[in-house]
């Protein structure tokens, strides 16, 4: 490489930038990233809106109470023993309840209802002729447990989905977008290398997948802590790996532009329609763990999946598809992951060079 | 070819094209030298593919070209020297016809200073300021055509190409147009033009390239081209005031095969096998004593030429 091929670089990529970012065509690819971003504040809004709540409701207490408080209430506890300990709750209510019984005859029973909090969580108590008969505690959110949900999430979607058919997006219209255009021969009539040409789109493309899908990633971290308190924020960030994990997760994005780019861009070059290297890349990716160890290195996923921090848990009655996809029964380490991806970038683009090599102006038979 | 030569040429050596089955182009050997060459066919005769071949838009199925000595599979090196128009009416979207021509500039590696210079000199050459600041998508299809050939020859190619350049162009921008490829074949550059409209190739070209079928049928200086084909002899109208004592001159001669005295009665037409040979007669006459106003030749010219080749259908 040459300054002059990095000036090349620099135009071409100024070219494309505008193509990628604003093309209305691309909005899907938008939509895409901000699916799970939009799922994540959902949840963390609504979780305001209890944490709000429950806070006022703590407020109401007769006098402050913690977890401590309620962990010594039993069932089979009298009202009045428990208001003792707790004092008045500030909900209190009463409904009439009613079943059939054996001899098919309509019964009814009064129940007292009342609801506390600590702040954090919700308790509802229910008497029955004086006695707690049933003891419901709706807890907080905990960072373990979004953590879990997150990592879900950004495995099954984020990156086996969302990136992966943004990026065929982007990077599939790099060249066949033109083709199709018939705007490509631009480029072809600059007395540019096509080598040039394909690293200077492809490095546009990276950017633009990059800035979407790491902004989005980002984003979902931080409305997943939003609705927390700070002191389990920083409790997660600084005791328990959260910065790390947090940037094992950007990474992780960042590769996956890196690895599904150079997948679609030399797809684009090679196939006219996206459908079937597509359906055949997704296939691939997803029956990874029961590919032999060689070929395993031929899928981008089995790199993501070895750099993510947190595997998904699987219960023993989960459905077939889901273990399938979750599961990785030999990663590998995280440098290796991280060479190993790189390299199968370059090869696939070193491949995709010399197709651009031969590729040929001829729109008639788009 | 001496190493000069080469370097001062656009040469095809048995240069093939072939599209799956169909044929764009078959054994095309030429030799091109500086100055305006028009590739004169009817559609699917080969002009535009054998431009794209010289290009490297496309690639050879069999042969060999080279452009100024040039491999055209070297992008790098090709089109710093030259410049091709296409037909393809298409451009990068939401650009502006400035933003077309700089940023194809900024693509040579040109810096800002550079590129915004030779764009705004490309962009008055065609005529074209005061639309350059307007998106293309926006442009009549004579402006289309003037931008592209702004891009063309913004980065002053010694070889430009032409597919079909003045198309579109209103008849003061096709004179201007015109008047630039002289200007650049005067300057020892090669213009390489395509054209359906013969008079008008008629009258620029210094050698014509006429292609049937994917097929070189002649090339050449389009006089040189004429007088080679013997099985239609050369027209000639002489206006006189004896036309009739002219032609009982010229039936004379073995090589006049017809006279035709003109309907005014003032010339006649005359046709000959051998028209070095009837001009050196003529000047005979007109020192004898013939009054002979004037003498021009009457299918001299790339229409004719073509229709004598390749047909009536192939002339548009």
């Amino acid at each position: 490489m040459t300054g002059l091929h990095w000036d090349q670089i620099r135009a071409v990529i100024r070219l494309e930038m505008r193509k990628t970012f604003f093309a209305k065509r691309g909005l899907w690819v938008y939509l895409l990233a901000l699916a799970p971003l939009v799922l994540f504040l959902g949840h963390a809004v609504a979780m305001r809106f209890v944490n709000l709540s429950r806070s006022h409701l703590a407020a109401r207490n007769e006098k402050p109470l913690s977890s401590t408080d309620f962990a010594a209430i039993q069932e089979g506890m009298s009202r009045d023993e428990v208001i003792a300990r707790l004092g008045r709750a500030p909900i209190s209510y009463e409904h009439t309840r009613h079943s059939r019984n054996e001899r098919d005859e309509r019964e009814e029973w009064q129940e007292q209802i009342d609801r506390y909090s600590d702040g954090q969580s919700d308790y509802r108590f229910t008497y029955r002729d004086g006695k707690l008969a049933a003891m419901d505690v709706h807890g907080g959110c905990d960072f373990g447990r979004d953590s879990i949900i997150f990592a879900t999430t950004f495995q099954l979607f984020y990156l086996r989905l969302a990136v992966f058919f943004g990026c065929l997006g982007i990077f599939m219209n790099l060249f066949r977008g033109e083709l199709l255009d018939k705007s490509l021969h631009f480029y072809f009539l600059a007395p540019i290398r096509r080598e040039v040409l394909l690293a200077g789109k492809y490095l546009a493309g990276l950017i633009a997948s990059v800035v979407i899908f790491t902004t989005s990633t980002a984003l979902q971290l931080f409305v997943m802590g939003w609705h927390l308190d700070s002191n389990s924020v920083s409790n997660f960030l600084y005791h328990n790996h959260g910065v790390a994990h947090i940037a094992a997760y950007l990474g992780v994005t960042v590769l996956a532009c890196v690895g599904y780019g150079s997948v679609f861009l030399a797809a684009g070059l090679l196939f006219r329609n996206p459908i079937f290297p597509a359906a055949v890349i997704l296939i691939w990716e997803s029956i990874t763990p029961f590919l032999p160890a060689l070929l395993k290195k031929f899928s981008v996923i089995y790199y993501l999946t070895s750099l993510c921090p947190l595997s998904i848990p699987v219960d023993s009655g989960a459905p077939s598809l889901f273990t399938m996809l979750v599961s990785n029964p030999d990663p590998i380490a995280a440098p290796a992951a991280v060479l190993g991806l790189v390299v199968l970038a370059v090869l696939i683009l070193f491949l995709a060079t010399r197709s651009v090599r031969h590729l040929e102006i001829n729109y008639t038979t788009e | 070819m001496s190493v000069s030569g080469i370097h001062d040429r656009i040469l095809c050596d048995n240069l093939s094209k072939f599209y799956g089955e169909a044929l764009g182009v078959n054994r095309i050997n030429l030799t091109i030298p500086p100055g305006i060459t028009s590739l004169v066919g009817p559609n699917g005769s080969g002009k535009t593919t054998l431009m794209n071949l010289m290009t490297g838009l496309i690639h050879p199925s069999r042969g060999e070209i080279r452009i100024l000595g040039l491999r055209t599979d070297q992008p790098e090196d090709l089109f710093r020297l030259v410049g091709y128009c296409t037909q393809f009416d298409s451009f990068p979207k939401g650009l502006t016809g400035y933003q077309f021509v700089y940023s194809y500039l900024r693509l040579f590696g040109y810096d800002h200073v550079k590129s915004d210079r030779l764009a705004w000199r490309a962009i008055e050459r065609v005529n074209l300021v005061e639309a350059a600041r307007r998106k293309i998508a926006g442009y009549s299809k004579g402006m289309r055509q003037r931008i592209r050939l702004a891009q063309a020859l913004c980065h002053d190619p010694r070889v430009l190409i032409l597919d079909e350049p003045l198309n579109g162009l209103d008849p003061l921008v096709r004179a201007e147009t015109i008047a630039l490829f002289r200007e650049y074949a005067a300057e020892g550059r090669h213009v390489i033009v395509s054209s359906h409209i013969l008079h008008e190739v008629d009258m620029i070209s210094d050698q014509v390239i006429l292609l049937s079928n994917g097929y070189v049928v002649a090339e050449g200086q389009i006089h040189g081209v004429r007088s080679e084909i013997e099985e239609h002899p050369m027209q000639i109208l002489i206006r006189c005031r004896q036309p009739g004592l002219l032609a009982s001159r010229m039936f004379q001669q073995d090589h006049v095969v017809e006279v035709r005295i003109h309907g005014d009665g003032a010339g006649l037409l005359v046709k000959t096998r051998d028209a070095d040979r009837f001009y050196r007669m003529l000047n005979h006459i007109a020192a004898e004593d013939i009054d002979i106003e004037t003498v021009a030749p009457a299918d001299d010219d790339v229409n004719s030429v073509y229709e004598y080749l390749i047909g009536e259908e192939g002339v548009r």
